[in-house]
């Protein structure tokens, strides 16, 4: 229907003006302006002025009202007047020496950060061992002290050096002229300028005396070669020159003497270069508890505490054919074995033996004597002509002094370096007989528990911070100079000692000078500076002489065979109190990257416990973290955790010294407990052995492990063989499949440089310094121990310890066979570094949503923090968990305080090496600085990078060489070399992920008829 | 369609007498239209309650790292990855039911699509949430978009799966969520119609100017007909992506090329055991007994059948392959999952999985409201540990022994889940309060055909077979809301 109306848009419409039709046919009734718009003068229309102005007036004041918000101020100041040496961003060297070894200092800008091992140390060079490697953290310590305090009525009050020195010199003054005796407390002084001040102190005091002590004593040692052959000395071992190396519970790739030494000498004889030569040295270990030299062991016994003397006494016989009562091992056939067929392998190798024990007990190393210079041992692998100074503590010397002070004879006693107080056998004694002292001084660098039972404490600086010098062996001088201006008011304890003692040289940078240019340098004609640059000064070892034995050893033999009695038997079980890799004697219990480093064995972090073989534990009737009171026949009592250790001697149990300090700081107060009062003193020295009384308590408390299961499941994943079968194919052990590989991936180019890395299980000794250099050098958190039990340590690399039980069927590694297996005792053991293996078909980096992980063109896998969002799919499909998360904000969250969560502490790390914000995936980067740094240098130098330019952190705290880090496009390098070897497997090559590290098999020198 | 008779020997799809269009509109709109009851309250304050503890516990985590979960070096994926496969699995009962359904002209999904598809996109939120919690910076979580950025040329990794599940679960929230609202505008309209005031504002905009004219409806069902062509291949995709997430990996018991087709039907199980669980209860409070039938109950209890056996299936096969594969670490991680320290989690998702669904070939099971509920709810529990157990077991003990760890939870892994769960039903219960549960416009295109007043009108007629008649009452019998003396009467 249409609609008749019409409506009218308007009146035009209606008159049907002609405009309007005209118009009417257009789209637009009247023309758009558009036109207008856009010709020249619609295009160029000028901004009117008071537009302008008024945009002007505005932005102005906007601009304005934004600039009054007060803007953070960064002070960054620049150096008024530079320091000729210091470049912002490149590192300057330092020598120095920790603890007599010869060491470099990088500092940045000032700042400590890292320790290496001195290239120039010559037969004395070697990596550095976890202490070293930590030692820059302590430097960083906000629990130190940062002035020197007097101590009235229990408090610590900060005060000036004035008020210190006139109170002590007042103090010594009187002990001095009442006739007091004055007593400087220390552990063992190696340092040729220590000494002279002391004894300018002694001159300016003649009632003063050096008291040496060590924590762990080796007095033992020292009065055996004393009584043996007058020399009271630590002799000097040399593993490298031992074909055949049997210790009876000397842990001497740990903390006997000299560790890092042992090692290197210890390895030279078993890593791939000698293996190439086919050439590897024998191992024989009888210990109670599982040391980290026995888990290195090619044969390992486990013998009873009690049964150590009696299997000494049968090698002594079965060696000479004498027979010195007490020699039966009737309760331990497998030790009875083993000793007769040791004491052939030791004749036979006659001269090429070393034997070790230990033993702090004097007569078991007089026996040992007997048996080394029976063997052929002195000149060859003892030598007591170039002796070590490492330790010179004397056990009866420091009881004496108890006795003293309890007799009130001391005036005035000085802890240099010392803390009886917390690691004295007999700390209650000390500590009752200390009270009766009128005058204490300590010389530590905080208020421990020494300090806070003294007068004053004069507080020391750090070692990075202090003039020095060492003399670990004979003509082995290192000096120690400082690296960074002494951070609190602290002044060096020789320093201290000369003004107390009114000497005419205080500035102790001078007496340390002036007494090397007066004794050490004219001998090897060197200036003052030239030694600065070396660090060193090394004098041709004096020809080692043969000695013979010539004394009756009936009297030793009694000896032993009453200690041997001593422990009781029965419900009674043998403890051995040792020191373990990363705690020692406590003395860095604050440090926390040595709290988390594990220890190498039980893989414990932040804990000591209770070792307890799996027999033993059954027979106590308890189970794995079960806290059991461990009561000592001295009474002493402590309750521990206890840890299932494979490997343990039936009977015994272990605990760690270094543990449950009270007064060391922040990070190490009441971590584990103390076990230095299980030490007794009997017979003139220390004894770290004792009988206890364990009975569960009832209570539950989980160790923080970083590694829970211990077995490696017959898998690919270690490789290993015996000797005999190396020499026959060097290959053995290593059989590869034949499998054809396909691949979905196009390869990598690596024009350039493809950076891969070689580990030799047969090296690697497992201490764990890498752990630490790594932490060091990378700006690892530490997370503590609640973080660690929930398995979230942030380490990059990681020494995994796989534990597989020897029987008669050949090695059984598998979780659900083990559980069936009856004997536990006879263990060996493999430990293997792992770390990111820098894959060519990295599974990390398909995965990554973000691109945060990927490729780069010479061979390594990249982490781009800043990308990261976390998803941690990449850990997830990593087939190495190698990867690690940022939980948490490690470095500034109130929870984690016993790390970087001050500026001060901040102050150690590596700026070049950013730190990494919470929810953001880590891993080892191959140390890329260090990569970019090497390639950097080359390039400024105008050559080729060259092979060894480039080391890696862990690479180079590395004693054993285990780790070798190299270019593999150059055929030549080190590395290509390894890499070539019939030992070289890749973990998990058959999921075809082409991982960059080749770990070359564990070869055993086991002997078929020495297997127990 | 209302032309012709549907056949007598169909079920009804409608029970009820005296039920015509304005009945329908009332009964189903009557939930939106009235105060709520009590039953409705209590179960939001719980649900809000829920949801209040996923909001402390997602800005505790936001606050304090994911180290607030109890994931660790080993196990990095645990509760969050668990809880979003599970949340997703369960959205794909939804899309199945509007598309899949719909194209092969399965009426019966008339009265069950709305409230299944507003599960979906409920459980897909709820999935998301996840996808960004579990980031350890999650405020970066859109680079995961391939957006233009400052950056330069960076990029996201097409390789990475994770990219796949982004354009996964974006593309399969966008089409649901687009699927479901273009259902939704009749109804919103009815609404809109029948208000006043504010609320015939708020639905009036909402329902986009919806006029109900011929043209507007024939637009409605080819968009509705396009959508569903679009959904259909998300049903099999979207669960084959997530799926991938493992498949593509090389840890043991993840690197599985089973995996999209086991995925899958794990996922269509889950939901349809996740729209049970909703619509027993919905239909007894809202009372919608005539609406969502026995007929339909049964129907989606056969689904669970047959989606749980293939389940089973794929169980099976995995521990074949495993063992035929003769690779050490596939078998170890089998062996482990069954015999290692989780095998209560293996043998939880067993029972649940593939035992218990079996229990429906029994005709007295599969028409008991309350032991479809129960089981509707145990196979849920199962699929949860399915994920579990798929992700946390093969993760705890992989390549390299001397990493094997265990994952226990912390509160707040268990509090992200259950306030999941909350938030979950929070919004749920707010949609059945403000939107009609029941697609009222398709329900009313079966009145006329499959409703039992329909069908009873066909036999007074008496046109139809007897022997067809008698079979077709006997089918009445399971129906709780037939009034069975009716039919004695004829």
């Amino acid at each position: 229907m249409e609609s008749n109306k019409k409506y009218w848009k308007g009146l035009e419409e209606y008159n049907n003006t002609p405009d309007f039709v005209k118009n009417n046919k257009n789209e637009f009734a009247e023309p758009l302006p558009i036109e207008d718009v856009l010709n020249e003068a619609g295009l160029s229309t000028v901004t009117p002025r008071r537009d302008f102005l008024k945009a002007l007036g505005f932005g102005l004041g906007a601009v304005t009202l934004a600039a009054c918000q007060t803007a953070p101020v960064h002070k960054s100041i620049p150096y008024l007047v530079k320091p000729e040496e210091v470049t912002p961003g490149i590192p300057n060297y330092y020598t120095s020496s920790f603890n007599g070894q010869s060491i470099l200092v990088k500092t940045r800008e000032g700042r400590p950060i890292k320790i290496e091992p001195n290239p120039n140390a010559g037969q004395f060079f070697r990596g550095t061992d976890a202490r070293a490697q930590a030692s820059v953290l302590d430097l960083y310590d906000v629990s130190k002290l940062k002035a020197p305090a007097l101590v009235k009525d229990g408090k610590v009050e900060e005060t000036t050096w004035a008020k210190i020195d006139s109170f002590v010199k007042g103090e010594l003054a009187k002990a001095q002229a009442g006739g007091k005796k004055i007593r400087i407390v220390s552990s063992t002084v190696s340092s040729p300028s220590t000494n002279a001040v002391i004894a300018q102190f002694i001159s300016k005091y003649p009632a003063a005396k050096l008291v040496q002590y060590d924590a762990v004593s080796y007095t033992g040692i020292i009065q055996a070669n004393q009584n043996s052959f007058g020399k009271a000395v630590l002799p000097k071992y040399n593993f490298d020159k031992a074909d055949l190396i049997v210790s009876f519970g000397a842990d001497f790739l740990g903390t006997w003497i000299s560790g890092e030494e042992f090692t290197a000498q210890y390895t030279a004889n078993r890593n791939y270069k000698s293996l190439e030569n086919k050439k590897m040295s024998r191992h024989i270990q009888f210990e109670s508890g599982m040391s980290l030299t026995g888990t290195n062991a090619d044969t390992r016994v486990p013998v009873k505490l009690s049964e150590e003397g009696p299997a000494l006494i049968a090698l002594y016989n079965a060696i000479t054919g004498n027979a010195l009562p007490g020699g039966t091992l009737g309760n331990n056939a497998t030790a009875d074995k083993v000793i007769k067929l040791v004491a052939k392998e030791l004749v036979q190798a006659k001269g090429k033996g070393l034997v070790v024990c230990g033993s702090n007990d004097v007569s078991t190393q007089i026996l040992v004597n007997a048996i080394n210079a029976a063997v052929g041992s002195y000149g060859t692998t003892i030598d007591l002509d170039n002796p070590c100074y490492l330790y010179a503590g004397n056990d009866a010397e420091f009881n004496g002094l108890v006795a003293e002070m309890n007799r009130g004879e001391v005036g005035a006693v000085l802890f240099l370096n010392s803390n009886p107080v917390y690691d004295a056998a007999n700390a209650k004694a000390f500590t009752d007989a200390l009270a009766k002292v009128p005058a204490k001084i300590s010389f530590s660098d905080r208020a421990d528990e020494t300090a806070t039972a003294c007068d004053a404490i004069a507080i020391n600086h750090n070692y990075l911070e202090s003039w020095g010098d060492a003399n670990a062996y004979e003509g082995y001088y290192s000096i120690v100079q400082p690296t960074i201006n002494p951070v609190f008011n602290s002044r060096q304890a020789e320093e201290s000692l000369l003004t107390w003692a009114d000497a005419p040289v205080k500035d102790y940078y001078q007496f340390v000078r002036s007494n090397w240019e007066a004794k050490m340098l004219p001998a090897v004609g060197l200036k003052w500076e030239e030694v600065l640059e070396k660090g060193v000064v090394t004098s041709a070892a004096k020809p080692a002489g043969a000695y013979s034995f010539t004394q009756s050893l009936a009297q030793v033999a009694t000896s032993i065979a009453n200690s041997s009695k001593a422990f009781k038997g029965g419900d009674q079980i043998e403890l051995q109190v040792y020191e373990n890799v990363p705690m020692r004697d406590g003395k860095n219990a604050n440090n926390a990257f040595l709290q988390e480093l594990p220890d190498p064995v039980s893989k414990v972090t932040w804990d000591n416990f209770v070792a307890l073989a799996p027999k033993t534990a059954e027979k106590l009737k308890v189970k794995e973290f079960d806290v059991v009171s461990v009561k000592g026949s001295n009474g002493y009592a402590v309750e521990l955790p206890v840890l299932i250790q494979p490997g343990q001697a039936q009977g015994t149990a272990s605990i760690a010294l270094g543990y449950g300090r009270t007064k060391v700081g922040k990070a190490g107060n009441d971590v584990g407990k103390n076990a230095f009062p299980f030490v007794s003193f009997a017979n003139g020295t220390m004894q770290y052995a004792t009988n206890v009384t364990i009975t569960p308590t009832g209570g539950y408390y989980e160790l923080a492990q970083t590694q829970t299961h211990h077995s490696f499941e017959g898998r690919a994943v270690i490789k290993e063989a015996t000797f005999a079968a190396y020499l026959k194919n060097a290959g053995a052990g290593n059989e590869k499949g034949e499998h054809k590989n396909y691949d979905l991936w196009d390869q990598y180019e690596k024009p350039g440089n493809n950076w891969v890395m070689a580990i030799d299980l047969n090296a690697c000794t497992g201490c764990g310094s890498c752990v630490v250099a790594c932490n060091v050098e990378n700006n690892i958190p530490v997370v503590g121990r609640d973080e660690v039990r929930r398995r979230r340590e942030m380490h990059w690399i990681r020494i995994d310890r796989y534990y597989s039980y020897e029987t008669k069927n050949g090695d059984v590694t598998k979780e659900k066979e083990i559980a069936k297996l009856e004997d536990l005792d006879h263990v060996s053991v493999v430990h293997q570094p792992m770390l990111c293996q820098h894959c060519d078909h990295a599974p990390c980096e398909t995965v990554c949503p973000v691109l945060a992980t990927v490729h780069s063109s010479d061979g390594l896998n990249h982490m781009a923090y800043n990308r990261c969002v976390g998803t941690r799919y990449c850990a997830n499909n990593c087939p190495y968990k190698v990867r690690r998360f940022n939980w948490f904000n490690y470095w500034n969250d109130s929870r984690f305080d016993n790390y970087l969560n001050n500026e001060f502490t901040q102050l150690v790390l590596n700026p070049d090496v950013t730190t990494r914000s919470r929810g953001v995936m880590e891993k080892c980067s191959m140390c890329i600085q260090r990569i970019q740094g090497g390639k950097l240098q080359a390039k400024l130098e105008k050559r080729p990078l060259k092979d060894g330019d480039i080391k890696m952190a862990c690479q180079e705290a590395c004693s054993a060489n285990a780790i070798v880090f190299g270019d593999s496009n150059d055929p030549n390098s080190e590395v290509s070399k390894a890499l070539r070897s019939e030992r070289i497997y890749y973990v998990l090559e058959e999921i075809n992920v082409k991982p960059g590290i080749g770990y070359m098999t564990k070869i055993r020198n086991t002997d078929t008829t020495v297997q127990a | 369609m209302s032309g012709h008779n549907e056949s007598i020997l169909r079920e009804p799809l409608i029970t009820g007498d005296n039920i015509t269009y304005a009945k329908i509109t009332d009964d189903i709109l009557s939930p939106v239209e009235n105060k709520p009851n009590k039953a409705w309250w209590i179960g939001f304050i719980v649900a809000s309650l829920g949801a209040l503890l996923w909001v402390v516990a997602v800005s505790y985590t936001f606050w304090n790292g994911i180290g607030a979960w109890g994931l660790n070096k080993t196990v990095g994926w645990a509760w969050d990855i668990t809880g979003f496969v599970w949340w997703v699995g369960i959205g794909h009962a939804g899309t199945l039911i509007s598309a899949v359904l719909l194209l092969f002209r399965q009426n019966w999904r008339n009265s069950i699509n709305r409230s299944a598809e507003a599960m979906t996109i409920f459980a897909v939120i709820c999935a998301a949430t996840y996808v960004v919690s579990h980031m350890g910076r999650p405020w970066l979580a859109y680079w995961v978009l391939p957006l233009p950025n400052q950056f330069g040329s960076l990029w996201v990794n097409f390789n990475s799966p994770l990219v796949w599940d982004m354009f996964a679960i974006s593309t399969y929230f966008s089409v649901s969520l687009l699927f479901w609202y273009t259902g939704l505008l009749p109804d919103i309209a009815t609404i809109r119609d029948r208000a006043v005031g504010t609320r015939r504002k708020i639905y009036s905009i909402f329902s986009f100017g919806w006029s109900g004219s011929v043209k507007t409806w024939q637009r409605f069902e080819a968009v509705s007909l396009i959508l569903a062509g679009i959904s259909t291949p998300l049903v099999l995709s979207v669960h084959t992506i997530v799926s991938m997430d493992f498949a593509t990996s090389v840890i043991p018991g993840w690197h599985t090329t089973i995996f999209p087709p086991y995925f899958v039907a794990g996922a269509i199980f889950s939901g349809f055991a996740m729209v049970l669980t909703l619509l027993l209860v919905a239909r007894k409070v809202l009372g919608l007994e005539n609406y969502i039938t026995m007929f339909h109950i049964e129907s989606m209890n056969k689904i669970i059948i047959l989606t749980g056996s293939i389940v089973g299936v794929a169980y099976l096969t995995e521990f074949f392959i495993a063992w035929y594969s003769g690779s050490e670490y596939e078998q170890y991680a089998f062996i482990n999952r069954s015999t290692g320290p989780y095998w209560w989690s293996y043998w939880m998702m067993m029972t649940c999985n593939v035992i218990s669904p079996q229990l429906l070939w029994f005709k007295k099971i599969r028409l008991s409201i309350k032991a479809t509920w129960i089981l509707s709810i145990v196979v849920n529990v199962g699929m949860w540990f399915e994920r579990f157990v798929i992700i946390v077991t093969s993760l705890h003990r992989d390549y390299i022994p001397s990493s094997w760890a265990m994952f226990y939870p912390t509160w707040v892994d268990i509090s992200v889940f259950v306030g999941s769960i909350g938030l979950f039903f929070t919004l749920f219960l707010l949609f059945l309060r403000v939107l009609p549960s029941i697609a009222i416009a398709e329900v009313k295109l079966l009145l006329k055909s499959a409703s039992e007043q329909a069908k009873m009108k066909q036999i007074k007629e008496g046109h139809e077979n007897k022997e067809y008649v008698t079979e077709y009452i006997e089918s009445l019998e399971k129906f709780d809301s037939v009034k069975q003396e009716d039919y004695a009467k004829i």
